[in-house]
């Protein structure tokens, strides 16, 4: 017993050790491989790695395959495998610190939070390599570019809509995102700066419907219980947003108004439902996948990119929802 | 095979209705065999006072069919997977893949509507078979493999999410198709019946509307596994197993054979929660699920069952499902703050298991006598009346409170 756990033992570390050797030969390898990678030709491949907080929202999901896409219109570049933090912090940073050791060209990270995020940001900043700061902010100032939405503008533009389609005023219902979250706080007060032009439309209803669609059935129903008069329903996504209108047909109060946010352009997501008139309105949460692309092939270039790029929304109703989903549905272009 | 055995008293555990006996006729005796199965009206007080809030503050508003059913609805697929989970609990054991296993099942129902026009008849069963086999793994690798189950069933949490969103490429599925001619095809629409609020079924059969199908299959599936747990060979197993194993295993029981079974059938209940949980939505999120196993578990807790094993029943998880959703309802109707939902829920649910506790008031004595005796250490004069003092009958309330 003893001395076959022994020879396992002895097995084992005889194993680790080759192991150990294999990748430090393989790190030195690496190493003098990309030695000179300081000064590229002209027909070298600029790497980019790119740290993604979270595959599994289908937003994301929809901006891993857009980048992917994007980025073949540049030949000089090449995406490595995206690496998908999970919502976790501290895998987001030993991924980020593994792409500085890799020392790719261009670091592109949406981070899962700023604060835990910005220390690997930095270190990736000091080792020279260009960060890409896409979606999501980090407090540090060494990046090369952020890219990003405005949802405080997305949420006024739904507001000045919740104004046009009730121009007598009205009552209307808020399905809010996770409370704590960024982009619920602009979507809300973006919206509220919006309304407050018109004193007759008010908020009649509140609710943190957590970004779930489950959640927006469960909510529209128990306001529909309490009898409450809505006329309009802003939801901070989509999803949210289908939810309530299922719950509401469900009650038959079809003249309910659902306005929703993200516009993805997936059979299930916003802009079907703006066809097929489930919603009135959705308003398209820019992935920033495209700019991104671009903003890499200008480093690579050795071009002089903007700081801080900011981008617009587009206003999706049922004329233009055809449009806007050919132009970002993705089936097809990427495998 | 476990059936030629004879049948072991509930070793170290509590039968679900060890009394019933044949004495007495006519109401009498249907009483006594209904009432243990009910148990005291203390087992429901967490329930009443819910309730009872719920009609004080919105009266018909609360009480209103239509609400009720949303209320129950919405919960539908957690209760189904805390029946399961009750099972697992029962056998001493723990399942943390419940949530995962009825996202998979969910968005696997979703994928079969939509892309492949399955008829809803041959979706729930093939749900079910693939909600039993990741069960049957979680079963074998706790009984075989001796894996505890909390750490097998939460690498079978991430393993399920993860093939999940493999398969699903991140993207959510829409259970609503349309055919060629622009209506929903007919299996989309008999598809919606699983649970699409506005869509009931047995209309004619259960009243002129029928039942929401939801409502309808957690309730099914309440009584089917409380037949299971208090009138079979096999029920009383896992009582004994969870009770304890050494002597289940030495009575005869293929302890083994029973483990293996109660994750299969929790698994086969995800997977049975799949489709409703699609057809609520009227899609399938890639994240469907998520934390839904803490919801189960809590109410089986909330209902008596003990995470120690071989301690609880199907109808004290029914109504610990009861008051999760039913106290949600009832700070919606009254729209109270989102963040002081949170506060009130906790604190609601903490009260409604000391309430139901059936040691309650003898743990409240204890508790005085203790404070007395005391007082009588350091202050001389008084001495705890020989009344107060515990008897033999409280001594296993009193083993019981630390928990």
């Amino acid at each position: 017993m003893s001395s076959s756990t022994r020879t396992l033992r002895r097995a084992l570390s005889a194993a680790t050790a080759v192991l150990a050797a294999t990748a430090l030969a393989a790190g030195c390898a690496s190493k003098t491989e990309e030695g000179d990678g300081g000064e590229k030709g002209a027909g070298d491949e600029f790497v980019i790695g790119y740290s993604q907080a979270n595959n599994a929202e289908p937003y994301r999901a929809q901006l891993n395959k857009q980048l992917e896409h994007y980025v073949k219109d540049h030949p000089d570049l090449k995406l490595l495998p995206i690496a998908d933090a999970q919502q976790d912090n501290a895998q987001q940073v030993s991924q980020i610190q593994q792409f500085v050791q890799q020392k790719v060209d261009i670091l592109i990270v949406s981070p899962n939070e700023p604060a835990p995020v910005t220390p690997a940001v930095e270190q990736a900043c000091a080792a020279g390599i260009p960060v890409i700061i896409l979606d999501r902010t980090v407090d540090t100032e060494c990046y090369t570019s952020f890219i990003g939405g405005d949802n405080y503008e997305i949420g006024k533009k739904a507001g000045e809509a919740v104004a046009r389609e009730l121009p007598d005023g009205g009552n209307v219902a808020e399905l809010r995102g996770l409370l704590s979250t960024e982009p619920q706080k602009q979507r809300h007060d973006g919206f509220m700066e919006a309304i407050a032009a018109n004193p007759d439309i008010k908020v009649v209803e509140e609710r943190e419907g957590k970004w779930l669609q489950p959640e927006g059935t469960k909510i529209m129903q128990q306001w529909l219980a309490r009898g409450t008069d809505i006329d309009l329903v802003y939801a901070h996504n989509d999803p949210m947003a289908i939810g309530a209108q299922q719950a509401a047909k469900a009650a038959g109060k079809d003249e309910i108004k659902f306005i929703g946010i993200d516009g993805l352009a997936i059979p299930d997501g916003g802009i079907r439902a703006v066809q097929q008139e489930r919603m009135a309105y959705t308003y398209l949460y820019p992935t920033g996948a495209e700019e991104a692309a671009q903003t890499a092939a200008d480093i690579a270039a050795g071009e002089k990119v903007e700081k801080k790029q900011t981008l617009g929304t587009v206003e999706i109703t049922k004329d233009n929802a055809e449009d806007v989903y050919a132009k970002y549905d993705m089936s097809g272009k990427v495998d | 095979m476990t059936k030629t055995q004879p049948d072991p008293a509930p070793a170290g555990g509590e039968g679900p209705d060890g009394s019933g006996g044949p004495d007495g006729t006519g109401a009498v005796s249907r009483a006594r065999r209904i009432l243990p199965v009910l148990g005291s009206l203390q087992a429901y007080i967490g329930l009443i006072l819910i309730v009872a809030i719920g009609v004080i503050t919105k009266g018909d508003i609360f009480l209103n069919q239509t609400n009720l059913t949303n209320a129950v609805g919405a919960f539908a697929t957690r209760g189904i997977l805390a029946v399961g989970v009750t099972l697992v609990i029962l056998a001493a054991g723990i399942d943390l893949s419940v949530g995962s296993l009825m996202g998979f099942a969910s968005m696997s129902a979703a994928i079969m509507v939509a892309h492949h026009d399955m008829p809803v008849w041959l979706i729930v069963p093939a749900c079910m078979l693939i909600g039993a086999g990741f069960g049957l793994a979680n079963g074998i690798g706790t009984a075989w493999l001796k894996i505890q189950s909390f750490v097998m069933t939460l690498a079978m949490m991430s393993i399920a999410r993860g093939l999940d969103r493999k398969m699903s490429d991140n993207e959510s599925v829409g259970t609503l198709v349309a055919g060629p001619d622009g209506e929903l095809t007919e299996n989309s629409e008999s598809f919606q019946k699983l649970g699409t609020p506005d869509n009931n079924v047995l209309e004619g059969i259960l009243g002129p509307d029928g039942i929401y199908f939801p409502v309808l299959a957690f309730l099914m599936v309440c009584v089917v596994f409380h037949l299971l747990l208090s009138r079979t060979t096999f029920g009383r197993h896992i009582y004994a197993v969870g009770g304890n194993p050494t002597a289940a295993r030495l009575s005869g029981i293929n302890v083994t054979f029973v483990i293996i079974a109660v994750f299969t059938l929790s698994g086969m209940l995800a997977g049975f929660a799949g489709p409703i949980d699609a057809a609520y939505s009227v899609s399938a999120d890639p994240q469907a699920g998520y934390t839904y196993e803490l919801d189960a578990i809590a109410a089986a807790v909330i209902g008596g069952a003990s995470l120690a094993g071989g301690k609880g029943t199907i109808i004290g998880t029914f109504v610990g499902a009861l008051i999760l959703t039913l106290l949600d309802n009832v700070l919606g109707l009254n729209a109270v703050d989102d963040n002081w939902q949170l506060v009130i829920k906790g604190s609601i649910v903490v009260l409604a298991v000391v309430l139901q506790r059936p040691d309650l008031l003898q743990s409240i004595k204890n508790g005085i006598d203790r404070l007395r005796g005391g007082r009588s250490r350091t202050g001389p004069g008084r001495t705890p009346s020989k009344a107060r003092v515990p008897g033999p009958a409280s001594a296993p309330a009193s083993e019981e409170t630390p928990r």
